[in-house]
């Protein structure tokens, strides 16, 4: 077939080189791709990547999308659901081949890592008129990059403290209002710490590590874009937040990759504290078999102090139909969608308009003031371009931090030097 | 052998002459068969080798400006407290996982000998936990483990001490994830060393045993001799997974306290997929590959002096 064996060998690589040269061009493949769109501003099938959590909430996120066809009879946009663990490094691969969908899902702690690869909607929300006023400030402004607004956001939420209400009755501690102070917080912890229980919960996620450290110092995570984790309020605000588990003893010590850890501890009634979402209030709620409440953060010398997270829709820099993609994301942040999603409690909804109806299904009273409260005194949580990696490695270095097995401040160097270059 | 092949063969030269044509055209037919395996190793094997090794020559984010970096990605990384860490780690679980996994399934296997009753009910027990999806394995493991687990509570409730705390220890975290991993992977070995036990013929145990050897003796000179094929075989695949080991940890610990059980390919997860540094992920995938090619070119070069094939 090939003759000579040299001839074959010569087959050979010259097969080997084109199959090589090939892959590298499908790899190195440049931004010219697919959109997953076409048509016009109003006629456009589009595609919508987003995290789903299973048939049920695929079903219920098909409908947001439908919103937009409800709005306009030309566009339809259909979902594509990946769960959360891998939603990040499929959206990843997509937005670099330049082969994403126009509508991208995006979470504002992450933001700061795909924003090169979205499309600013500041012309658009012009054009259109949509009113940045209209939804909650502090997730308007987390879903921005370099001032630019990268995503509408259709939930969000300042850091809360949830607490189980018949454990502090139990114990003859009062129910915590807007304003109580750290030292209350400790002395009330300290109260429920007692018979196999703690008063608090914690593990060393970065949106909570970030409200203690905030309420605590007022030190903030980055300055001017960098990551400045050894700055002595900050380092001095850890402290204090290692100090629950490390020397106060009003948290349990944390187990190692355990993301549950925090929310199974306090739905089984074994801690009586956990700062957490408004997001998860409703579906905590579901689970617990006692009375829950939720009270701001405690304040610091400066106030109660908190960070705000949310996600929302942005549109991939590949998408040749930005306009009808801008439109279906603006129907489906719409009022009509958040309150449904308000209403079934998924989401603490983004939008001023639909926050009466997820305070009639969350049915506790202090909600209404306490999430308003909160959300005066938080702001959105500005995350570097490695962000991932920070909270990766907080995880990891805050564990033993908080278990006493490292100095806190010493796992914030560990952080700083691993991180602080590529933020 | 060799002496007889030098005489017993007829001239080279012209004997290799006369098949040239036939062998030829076997060669041919051989590439045409051989073709799709080739072509699927080199796209899916050779060619993503190859391109990790130029990957890890580069700054390769998913998005941005790719650069041109030489060997800097290795020596960022042999330099890397973190990384270097991440080696130990590897290490520290091959070295407590394989002599560990290959006693316990050998052990297992010999006590299971041809006398035991119910030997097939406790093969199908001992093999459950491989057949068993990893996932599953770790959460119950988790369960036992973390703080107020079963262990915790049971410690608590009999002797009135709380237990360590397993995962989130950087002392308990590595040997936990070592004992469940040798629950969760003895039983393939187990499987392997069995069936060479059987093998092993019964007439010779017999003579052994008339000839006065003992339990000890008919082991050490009868029974080891004729399983060290498949005791090479299983010391050298449990080394390769063992090296690549991602489940146990990632679940468990997800590589922490710290980076106390992180473990190679752990970190080329993460720097790859998590943090998105495809350069950095690249090198040390091919650090890794490196690592695991020279231990098992020293295990094969060694197996000379203790494998016994001609039995």
């Amino acid at each position: 077939m090939f003759g000579t064996p040299a001839r074959a060998r010569r087959w050979a690589t010259a097969a080997v080189s084109a199959l090589a040269l090939a892959a590298v061009a499908a790899c190195g493949g440049g931004n010219d791709g697919s959109s997953g769109s076409s048509g016009s501003a109003d006629k456009a099938d589009l595609t919508w990547q987003f995290w789903v959590g299973g048939t049920e909430d695929q079903a219920a996120w098909q409908k947001v999308a439908d919103q937009a066809h409800a709005d306009h009879s030309g566009i339809t946009v259909k979902l594509q659901g990946t769960d959360w663990n891998n939603y990040w490094s499929k959206i990843g691969t997509l937005l670099a081949s330049g082969k994403a969908p126009c509508i991208i899902g995006m979470q504002s702690l992450r933001l700061a890592s795909y924003a090169n690869a979205m499309l600013p909607l500041d012309d658009l929300m012009a054009k259109y008129g949509l009113k940045a006023e209209d939804f909650d400030k502090p997730i308007m402004d987390g879903l921005k990059a370099d001032g630019k607004q990268i995503a509408i956001p259709y939930d969000s939420g300042p850091m809360v403290i949830f607490y189980n209400k018949d454990a502090f009755k139990a114990a003859g501690v009062p129910d915590p209002k807007p304003g109580w102070t750290m030292d209350e917080f400790k002395a009330a912890a300290k109260k429920l710490t007692t018979g196999g229980k703690t008063g608090l919960v914690t593990t060393p996620g970065d949106l909570g590590v970030m409200s203690w450290v905030r309420t605590q110092t007022g030190a903030e995570p980055l300055a001017d874009g960098k990551l400045n984790f050894t700055d002595p309020k900050f380092e001095q605000g850890f402290a204090g937040y290692a100090d629950f588990v490390r020397t106060d003893k009003i948290a349990p010590q944390v187990p190692s990759g355990n993301t549950d850890f925090e929310t199974t501890q306090f739905v089984s009634g074994k801690a009586a504290m956990s700062l957490n979402g408004p997001w998860s209030l409703i579906d905590t709620m579901g689970k617990v078999k006692f009375n829950l409440g939720i009270a701001p953060i405690p304040a610091g010398p400066d106030g109660s102090k908190t960070y705000t997270a949310g996600s929302g829709f942005g549109i991939s820099r590949s998408c040749k139909t930005p306009d009808a993609a801008f439109q279906a994301i603006m129907s489906m942040t719409s009022d009509k969608p958040l309150t449904t999603l308000a209403a079934a409690g998924r989401a603490y909804p983004a939008r001023t308009a639909a926050h009466p109806a997820w305070f009639t299904a969350a049915k506790i009273p202090e909600a209404k003031e306490v999430i308003d409260y909160a959300s005066e005194n938080s702001i959105a949580l500005v995350t570097s371009k490695n962000w991932v990696q920070v909270a990766d490695l907080l995880t990891r270095f805050g564990t033993q931090a908080l278990n006493g097995e490292i100095p806190p401040d010493q796992a914030l160097k560990t952080i700083q030097d691993q991180a602080g270059a590529g933020s | 052998m060799a002496t007889d092949t030098t005489t017993v063969a007829p001239p080279g030269r012209t004997v290799r002459a006369g098949r040239r044509p036939a062998l030829r055209r076997d060669g041919r037919y051989a590439g045409v068969f051989l073709a799709p395996s080739l072509g699927g190793l080199a796209l899916f094997t050779l060619f993503p080798t190859a391109m990790a090794l130029a990957i890890s020559l580069f700054d390769w984010p998913v998005f941005g400006e790719r650069k041109f970096l030489g060997i800097e990605n290795y020596s960022h990384l042999l330099h890397d407290p973190v990384f270097r860490r991440v080696v130990l780690n590897t290490a520290l679980f091959v070295v407590l996982y394989v002599p560990l996994n290959v006693v316990v399934s050998l052990g297992l296997a010999v006590w299971l000998g041809p006398k035991i009753k119910g030997r097939q009910a406790f093969r199908v027990l001992f093999f459950i936990p491989v057949m068993t999806p990893m996932v599953a394995n770790v959460m119950v493991w988790r369960l036992l483990f973390q703080p107020g687990g079963l262990l915790d509570a049971g410690l608590q409730s009999w002797f009135g001490v709380d237990a360590p705390n397993f995962l989130g220890s950087s002392d308990w975290a590595m040997p936990a994830i070592v004992a469940m991993s040798i629950w969760q992977g003895f039983g393939y070995n187990f499987l392997v060393f069995s069936a060479a036990l059987d093998q092993v013929p019964q007439s010779q145990l017999e003579s052994a045993q008339i000839d006065g050897a003992g339990v000890f003796q008919r082991f050490r000179y009868v029974t080891w001799p004729m399983i060290t094929p498949s005791i090479f075989f299983a010391t050298t695949m449990t080394l390769i997974t063992s090296f690549q080991v991602f489940a146990q940890p990632f679940i468990l610990t997800q590589g922490g306290p710290g980076v106390s059980t992180q473990t190679l390919v752990m970190f080329v997860y993460n720097q790859g997929w998590q943090f998105l540094s495809m350069g950095l992920a690249s090198a040390a995938g091919w650090i890794l590959f490196v690592i695991i090619m020279g231990i098992t070119a020293i295990q094969f070069i060694g197996q000379k002096r203790w494998v016994t094939y001609d039995v």
